[in-house]
Formats: C-alpha cells, sequence, structure tokens
C-alpha cells in the first residue's frame, strides 16, 4: 500500500519535529518545513495528502497556504493550527475550507484522527 | 512578557520592612486564604505545564510563555499575600524568586547567559549547562543532583576555562583557519600539551582540590576525563578522547592531565570522527571532569536495554578492579543476561577468565596486574548487586527515556557508583499490530478498573508495597508499586525507585501529584480503597492511558513490553528536551519535609519549592496569630461552649463557627457550626473516652509536677485555665489545658484537599518525665496511623499532616478530639513501655477503657 504523505509548515522547529515523530510512528511519511514559501514550491513538484500548516507566519501565513492548495489541489485537505485562537481565525479559517483547526498545544491523538478522518473522506 | 514587568516590580521591590504591631486575626485569616487561592491557581498551572510539556500534545514557545506569564504571575501574588501575611518575615522569599525567574526565563528567551565559571562542582550544575560542562558531565550531575544516584564527588573545568586557556596560549587563529592539514595537527597538540595553564585556571582548580579534601582527606585520586558540549548526547564520540586514571590531587598534576585530555580533541582519530559528523575541528569545545577515583572492588559496564535480542533483559559485564579493562576489552569480563522485571534475575550468568585486572598505581596511573587465583574464574557479583544494578539501570533508562549504555563500579564499602552513562544506540523498535492496550489482558484479573483520577499516564508492573507510616519509606524496595491511603510529597524521596503510586485519596494538583509528571511515574489517586484491594507483596499490573485507569492481578509482560512501542520517544528530540527544561525549574520539590533542617527559603531551587515554603509558613503564622488572638480576644468576644462533659471551652467567632444569636453567653453543641470545631467536640464528646474519675498520682509524679509547676505555667503564658478555640466555618484554633499538659490544634478544613492541613501539639503532664514521654509515645503510635509527619522530643510532640480531603479531615479531628479526650490523665497509668502499645491498640479498635 502506499504510504501517505503529510507536510507540515510551521515556523518553530519544534512542531514539525513532534508532529513528524509522532505521524510518523503511525506510518504516514512526513516532511517539514519552517516557512512557507519553499512548502509551496515543494506543492508544485508533487502532492501531499494532508497539510498541516501553521496559522500565523512570517511572510506567506496559512491562509494563503490554504489558498494556494486549494488551487493546486482541490482534493487535498488541509489542517490549520495556531497559537493564536480566537473566534475570528477560526471562522475565517473555516470559510476557507479548511478540514480542521486547532489551538495550540495541539493534543497529538486529537491530530491524529482528524487526519484519519481527512483520509477517510479523500477515498 | 513584557505585561509583567509591573507585577514582578511590584513583588520584587515591595518594601521589606516590618510594619509595627499586629493585624486583626480576620486580615490575617483573610491573607491567609488568599495565599491558599494563589498557591492553588499556581499548582494548577503547573499541572497543566507538566501535561503539556509532556509528550502528548504538540506545543511551542508561545504556550510556554503564555503559561509561565500566567505562572509568575499568580506565584507573584501569592507572594504578596504571604509577605503581607508574615509581614516580610521572610524576605529571602524576594531572592528565590528573582533567583528562579532569571534562570526561567534566560531559559525561554533561549538566552542562556553562561555563568562563565572556570571551575564547577558536580552539584552546582543544571540541566541547562549542558554546553559549560559538556554532556558527560551534565549527565553524571544530573543523575546525582535529580535522581540522588551516588556518583563519586567531582568538578568540571569548564568550556570557558577552555576558552581561556586557548586564547591563553595563543593559539585562537590556529584553530579558526578551518581546515587543519594532519602534520598541522600534531603541532597543535603538542602547543596543547606543552601550554602554559592561565592562573584564573591555576586558582580555580586549586580551591576545588582544597574542597575535594576537606571532604576525602589526602587519600585520594582523581580520574581525569574528556566531556566535550556534543558528547554521550546524540553521539556517543566513545573512545574518542583521552582519560588520565588516577591522578594526584595537586594542581599541577591535574593541569598536566588536563592538557592531555584537551589536547585529543585534536587527534587525528578524533578529527576524523568529528568530521564525520559534520563538525569543523574548531567547533567543538572540550569540558573535562575531576573525578575521585573510585578503589573499586567490582567495575563494569551494563545496557540498560538488550540491544541485540530480548528487550526485556539487560546486558551486565563485570570484571575485578577498575572498569578499564573491560572498556579497553583487556580481560574477558563474567557476561550475565538479566531479566528486568518485578524480581530481576540472571537468565545467563557467564563467569570470564580474568586473568588480569586493572588497579590503581602507587604513583599515578594505573597497573594491569594477574588476578588473584581464589578469585579468578569467580562471578564477581552477588545476586543482591545484580538486583541493585539492574534498578539503577531502570532508573536512569526511565529519567533519560532511552536506553543507556552505563559505567559503574562497586567501591570496597559495597556501595555502587554510576561513573557514566550515554544513549545505546538501538535498532528502531518494530511496531507490533495491536489495536488497544487494555485487551491484552483478560478482564477476569482485572481488580480496579476506572476508579480514581489519573495523574500521570503509563504502565507498570511490581509487588504492591503499602505504606501505612512515612517511616516505612526508610524500607520500600526498590521497583514496587507504592500505594498509601493519603498522597504525600515524602514519597519524592523514592520517587525515581517507584514504578508506580496508586493512593486511596488526593487530588491531581497536589505537590505529589506534580512530582509524580515529573519523574512520569504512573500515578493513580483518589481511587477510594486502593489500599483494602490491593495486597501488600501481591504482584500487580498498572495500565493508565486515554482508555482510563485499569490496575491487574498479576504481571502482564505482554502489557508491559507493548508500552514501548505505543508511545513515540518524543525525549530524542532536542528541541523538545530542550524546551522542556523549563519544567526543571518549575515542577521538582527540594523542600519535602518541613520538620528537617533543610526546609529554608535558601533551600528553594524551584517555584514549586516556593509555593511549598509559602504555604508551610503561612500555616506556621496562622497558628502563631491564632494562639495571639485567642488570648487576646478571650475576655471580650468569647463564648462559654455548653457541653455535656466539663472541657470549658470559650469560642472566638471569627466567622460562621457559631449559630449564635444576641448577647447569649453560651451556646450547645449544636450550635456549633465550625467545621473542625464541631468534630473535635464530636470526638471529645465520643461515649466512653472522657474518664471523669480522678487518677490518682504516685508520690514521685506529684513531686515531680509540683516541682515544674512554675516552668509550665512559665511555658504556657496566659494560657493556663483557659481553654479556648479561635474558630470560623472552616479554621480551627484551639488551645486546651488539662491539669499540667497542653495541647493544641490548628486546622483547616475546606472542600479543596490541597487547603487543608491539621496541626497537633501536645505537652507537659502531672507525672514523671518517663511516664510523660510514654503518653508521648502512645500519641505518636496512633497519630502515626492516621498518617500524621511527627517529631517528639520528651513530653513534646508536633504532628503535621496537608492535604487531606474534608471528610478525612473530619474523621481524623473525630479520633484526635478522643485522643485529646483519651489521654488526659493516661499517662498515670503508663507504668512500664509494654503497655503503651497495648492502650495505642486498644484505642485504635475503638476500646476506651482504662
Amino acid at each position: 500500500m502506499k504510504q501517505l504523505q503529510i507536510m507540515v509548515i510551521d515556523d518553530e522547529k519544534i512542531v514539525g519535529d513532534m508532529a513528524k515523530m509522532s505521524l510518523e510512528q503511525e506510518g504516514y511519511l512526513v516532511e517539514t518545513f519552517l516557512n512557507a514559501e519553499p512548502a509551496l514550491a515543494r506543492l508544485k513538484e508533487r502532492q501531499f495528502d494532508i497539510i498541516v500548516t501553521d496559522y500565523k507566519m512570517k511572510g506567506i501565513d496559512g491562509m494563503e497556504v490554504l489558498r494556494t492548495v486549494k488551487q493546486l489541489y482541490p482534493g487535498t485537505k488541509v489542517i490549520m493550527i495556531t497559537a493564536f485562537a480566537n473566534l475570528d481565525t477560526a471562522i475565517e479559517a473555516l470559510r476557507g475550507e479548511v478540514h480542521d483547526f486547532f489551538p495550540k498545544p495541539v493534543k497529538i491523538k486529537e491530530l491524529k484522527t482528524s487526519i484519519g478522518r481527512a483520509l477517510s473522506e479523500n477515498k | 512578557m513584557k505585561d509583567l514587568t509591573g507585577l514582578l516590580k511590584s513583588v520584587l521591590k515591595s518594601p521589606l520592612k516590618r510594619s509595627a504591631g499586629h493585624l486583626p486575626f480576620d486580615a490575617v485569616f483573610g491573607l491567609f486564604r488568599e495565599v491558599l487561592g494563589n498557591n492553588n491557581r499556581s499548582l494548577e498551572i503547573i499541572t497543566d505545564m507538566g501535561d503539556k510539556l509532556g509528550g502528548d500534545y504538540i506545543f511551542d514557545i508561545n504556550y510556554i510563555k503564555g503559561a509561565y506569564a500566567e505562572l509568575i504571575s499568580a506565584v507573584g501574588r501569592s507572594i504578596n499575600s504571604f509577605n503581607a501575611l508574615t509581614q516580610n518575615r521572610y524576605s529571602g522569599i524576594h531572592d528565590a524568586f528573582r533567583r528562579i525567574d532569571g534562570q526561567l526565563r534566560s531559559l525561554i528567551d533561549e538566552s542562556p547567559s553562561p555563568s562563565g565559571k572556570l571551575v564547577i562542582p558536580y552539584e552546582d550544575i543544571t540541566p541547562d549547562m549542558e554546553r559549560e560542562v559538556g554532556g558527560k558531565n551534565a549527565h553524571l550531575a544530573d543523575l546525582q543532583n535529580h535522581l540522588r544516584i551516588n556518583v563519586p564527588d567531582a568538578f568540571v573545568i569548564s568550556t570557558a576555562a577552555f576558552d581561556e586557556f586557548i586564547k591563553f596560549n595563543g593559539l585562537n587563529e590556529k584553530l579558526r583557519s578551518n581546515s587543519l592539514p594532519k602534520p598541522s595537527l600534531a603541532g597543535l597538540q603538542s602547543l596543547l600539551i606543552n601550554g602554559g595553564m592561565p592562573p584564573s585556571i591555576v586558582s580555580a582548580v586549586d580551591n576545588a582540590v582544597i574542597k575535594l579534601t576537606e571532604k576525602h582527606g589526602r587519600g585520594f585520586t582523581l580520574a581525569v576525563r574528556s566531556s566535550a558540549q556534543e558528547e554521550d548526547g546524540d553521539f556517543s564520540f566513545a573512545g574518542q578522547f583521552e582519560t588520565v586514571l588516577n591522578v594526584p590531587p595537586r594542581t599541577n598534576s591535574i593541569t598536566e592531565a588536563y592538557k592531555k585530555v584537551v589536547a585529543s580533541l585534536y587527534s587525528p582519530r578524533a578529527i576524523a570522527y568529528q568530521s564525520q559528523l559534520g563538525y569543523e575541528p574548531a567547533q567543538l569545545k572540550m569540558a573535562v571532569g575531576c573525578m575521585v577515583m573510585i578503589d573499586a572492588a567490582v567495575s563494569g559496564v551494563m545496557y540498560s536495554t538488550n540491544p541485540y535480542g530480548d528487550r526485556d533483559t539487560l546486558l551486565l559485564n563485570a570484571s575485578w578492579g577498575l572498569g578499564e579493562a573491560i572498556v579497553d576489552g583487556r580481560t574477558d569480563a563474567d557476561f550475565y543476561i538479566v531479566r528486568k522485571g518485578v524480581t530481576p534475575e540472571a537468565v545467563i550468568s557467564k563467569a570470564g577468565k580474568k586473568d588480569v585486572m586493572m588497579i590503581n598505581a602507587e604513583d599515578t596511573g594505573t597497573n594491569e596486574i594477574s588476578t588473584p587465583d581464589e578469585i579468578r574464574g569467580r562471578l564477581c557479583l552477588t545476586a543482591g548487586q545484580i538486583v541493585e544494578l539492574v534498578n539503577l539501570a531502570g532508573a536512569i533508562e526511565k529519567h533519560f527515556s532511552r536506553p543507556q549504555d552505563i559505567e559503574w563500579a562497586i567501591g570496597g564499602n559495597g556501595r555502587i557508583f554510576i561513573l557514566q552513562s550515554r544513549p545505546l544506540k538501538m535498532e528502531d523498535n518494530v511496531r507490533d499490530n495491536f489495536t488497544g492496550i487494555n485487551q491484552a489482558a483478560p478482564p477476569e484479573h482485572t481488580l480496579i478498573k476506572n476508579n480514581g483520577i489519573a495523574v500521570q499516564k503509563g504502565i507498570a508492573a511490581g509487588k504492591v508495597f503499602i505504606i501505612k507510616k512515612m517511616d516505612e519509606l526508610e524500607n520500600f524496595p526498590k521497583g514496587s508499586i507504592l500505594v498509601s491511603k493519603h498522597d504525600s510529597s515524602n514519597f519524592v524521596r523514592v520517587m525515581p525507585y517507584v514504578s508506580a503510586i496508586i493512593t486511596d485519596t488526593g487530588a491531581p494538583t497536589s505537590h505529589m501529584a506534580s512530582v509524580c509528571r515529573e519523574f512520569k511515574v504512573p500515578t493513580i489517586v483518589n481511587t477510594g480503597n486502593a489500599t483494602q484491594i490491593l495486597e501488600a507483596g501481591q504482584e500487580v499490573t498498572v495500565s493508565i492511558d486515554d482508555g482510563g485507569i485499569t490496575i491487574y492481578d498479576g504481571i502482564h509482560s505482554e502489557l508491559l513490553r507493548q508500552k514501548n512501542a505505543n508511545s513515540p520517544n518524543m525525549v530524542s528530540i532536542h528541541e523538545f528536551r530542550k524546551k522542556r527544561y523549563v519544567l526543571r525549574y518549575i515542577s521538582p520539590l527540594n523542600l519535602v519535609d518541613p520538620l528537617l533542617e533543610e526546609f529554608t527559603v535558601e533551600g528553594c531551587k524551584t517555584l514549586h519549592d516556593v509555593l511549598r515554603f509559602i504555604h508551610e509558613k503561612s500555616v506556621t503564622e496562622l497558628i502563631e496569630r491564632g494562639r495571639e488572638s485567642a488570648s487576646r480576644l478571650k475576655d471580650h468576644t468569647a463564648v462559654k461552649l455548653d457541653l455535656p462533659i466539663p472541657a470549658g471551652i470559650l469560642v472566638v467567632d471569627t466567622g460562621g463557627a457559631l449559630d449564635h444569636v444576641g448577647n447569649a453567653d453560651k451556646v450547645t453543641f449544636e450550635q456549633v457550626q465550625s467545621i473542625p470545631l464541631k468534630a473535635v467536640i464530636r470526638g471529645m464528646m465520643h461515649q466512653g473516652v472522657w474518664h471523669s474519675g480522678a487518677v490518682s498520682l504516685r508520690a514521685g509524679d506529684f513531686l515531680s509536677s509540683m516541682m515544674r509547676m512554675t516552668d509550665i505555667v512559665n511555658e504556657s503564658g496566659e494560657f493556663v485555665g483557659n481553654n479556648i478555640a479561635v474558630a470560623s466555618r472552616e479554621y480551627l484554633h484551639l488551645s486546651l489545658r488539662f491539669g499540667y499538659h497542653f495541647n493544641m490544634i490548628d486546622c483547616y478544613c475546606s472542600e479543596n484537599a490541597r487547603n487543608n492541613h491539621i496541626y497537633f501539639r501536645f505537652v507537659g503532664g502531672a507525672t514523671d518525665i518517663t511516664k510523660r514521654s510514654r503518653r508521648i509515645e502512645l500519641i505518636a503510635s496512633i497519630l502515626k496511623e492516621y498518617g500524621f509527619n511527627i517529631r517528639t522530643q520528651g513530653d513534646l510532640i508536633i504532628a503535621r499532616l496537608s492535604n487531606i480531603s474534608q471528610e478525612e479531615t473530619e474523621n481524623i479531628l473525630d479520633q484526635t478530639g478522643r485522643l485529646i479526650a483519651y489521654t488526659r490523665q493516661l499517662d498515670a497509668m503508663l507504668h512500664d513501655d509494654g503497655i503503651v502499645e497495648k492502650y495505642a491498640k486498644r484505642f485504635l479498635e475503638g476500646k476506651y477503657e482504662l
């Protein structure tokens, strides 16, 4: 069976590192990026099954990542995570067709469940 | 964190001078409650941080900054209330707070300010100093300071000293020229070996040697060992650098050895290894550890988990004399494979030939000698030593969250020392196909299911050890499961060796709970009846996960095996470890027992310590102010308590203690609304405990009491003849005098277990000191049964208990009331030591006749 591919974008290294370790344990292939530019360049080379992205980043932010992903691969699910949780952010993200939205710290188990659900919807 | 500046300034700069006079008692009580409220909030935040930084959540620095801002503000408010309560008596609390806050801020802002010290003793090393002392030293110091494992006394010549040494010898430029050809490397090594020592380093080493000499006399030598910055971290650098053994404790010998070790950083072999790992030659710095040599009878190496086979086993090598022979592969050592678990057992013990052994040379260095015939082919280790080593390996592996390669030595006195611990490279775990851990064990073996509150998740197995009295902790068998009625911060003493903790009562935000999370000890509190369901010595498996709490009868090795496969090892992520370090200055508890001398403000090393100190001293303050109020207020506002027993108690109601209308000068038991007062009185009135007949004193007793009359009067001051309670709905300060002895109870009894305490004091009596002391012994043995922490001296007993539920507090107060009534005249009957135990036993059985 093909290994499912997940991209994680967050400007803090620890977020990518922890996400990678916990998601690889589930058998996913994980690539991590510290900012959106190289991540979007990589997206042009190849498709990922799920994108987990930080909302607020220097330069290109999470909403722009979401728009680009939807243009390139309308079927790819995006999960947004943010340190600055408030209702406005959540509403904006949800309007932009985000699959799920998590305030940080993100419970790993919930992230895994959300990814599992996104993948089963994709089938 | 700018918004905190204001608050901190208010805490750090609030005036320290003490105001004259005392606060009214209701103001004191209000401040006491403020302290409790802020302490509770602080402990909740600590709990949350322990949870979020525990590996189950993906977090970032913003979370840490936010949570810390909240925490420091709650602790700051607590200090403000505390200072007002104690009228700034404990000014040192500011310094402790400022110091810890400074350490935390530099960690959080990632601007660690290196201490700049040239020489650092192990006891002063903290985990964030890894870059100053090198990985190897940092790990060993951590084992010594955090887990309290035996590590030989040592000091480190730091990387700051290394910089100084390089600069002093004008080698900065040479090192900066990035690619060093081999001939130039040899030249560099020789320049270092023959280089001069900066006087500042010489003097710092001098001082360190003097300190070691004060402790060890002159008959010791040192092992001078490398500890490069990254050594024993993600890369082992095993065998890359020099070690000089058996160095005399003279500064010039040490500096000579130091230079050799430093030079080995640039040996062609070490440079090649570093460049393979992507290091430029000038990038790494070398710290050097100088450790007191253990004159080892036996030494060896162990792998805390077998990397080649069954992961439930451990590999162990042992040889006579120093460990050098094993590390260098010079001898055919004994080889053991030991099954870990509840009762570790060697499954393979193969005696090596051990033709040669290493010993310390007369002057410096080591000698290889031929092993004496009578021990040559014999196994070096006893079964007991193997168990001890396995337990140590387990504690160390758990602490570093990965298998370890550990060097150890057993000194002539039988004490085991850890000389080195570094990560062991393992093949990745093969994932099992399992769908849920709780399915692995058959449900009919379940002893407890979803009963209690999970404090720390995990899976553990071991033999049940039920703690009834705190002194039983002395005999706690390593690796056991600690089961107790109450939770207690005293458990921190055995924390590295506990497999799991289960208590009948307790809250997930107690001091103990916080420490359990710190040590990752699977813990369940508030089970209600674990001490009744589980039996001492019974083997059980504890499983706490998102699915709930289960305690199985017996050892479920399958479940234990799945434990590792199930949890990703976040600790192997460098960023995770680094960020989690903040908890080291937040959660651990060093101030455990208020009765010990080290319970001082200077002993506060973490915010948790600060909170513990504040709580304890606030209680002390409350007791003191309660006592004063009792004497001050009794003539003005006291109301007589009309009871069927002649206890003669006056009550000063500070709020909600009495249902009392108008100017009535007495109240009945039914009108008492104070929860703690009601409980104590109920106990005193319990059928059969109040003996009204006078007990005849023997002539000696009578004389003794006459002789001591002045002392007693002086000691008690104005209290003589007055039994008085200062009480509110949740608080009681009760001073009683019966005949020639004095009782005092100070208690807070509310819905929040963490706020509750009972302080009990009993002193004096009419009989001779032997009988009075026997009565104290009797009271102590009864109070111990209820979990009190006790100190006795002659005819004085002080007993404390805290963090107990309201129901439990009421129950214990009722028993204490009975005890007060029961023991009033009991001393006169305690004619011999043997009778003490008899009366204590009868009291606990509810038999009160004398």
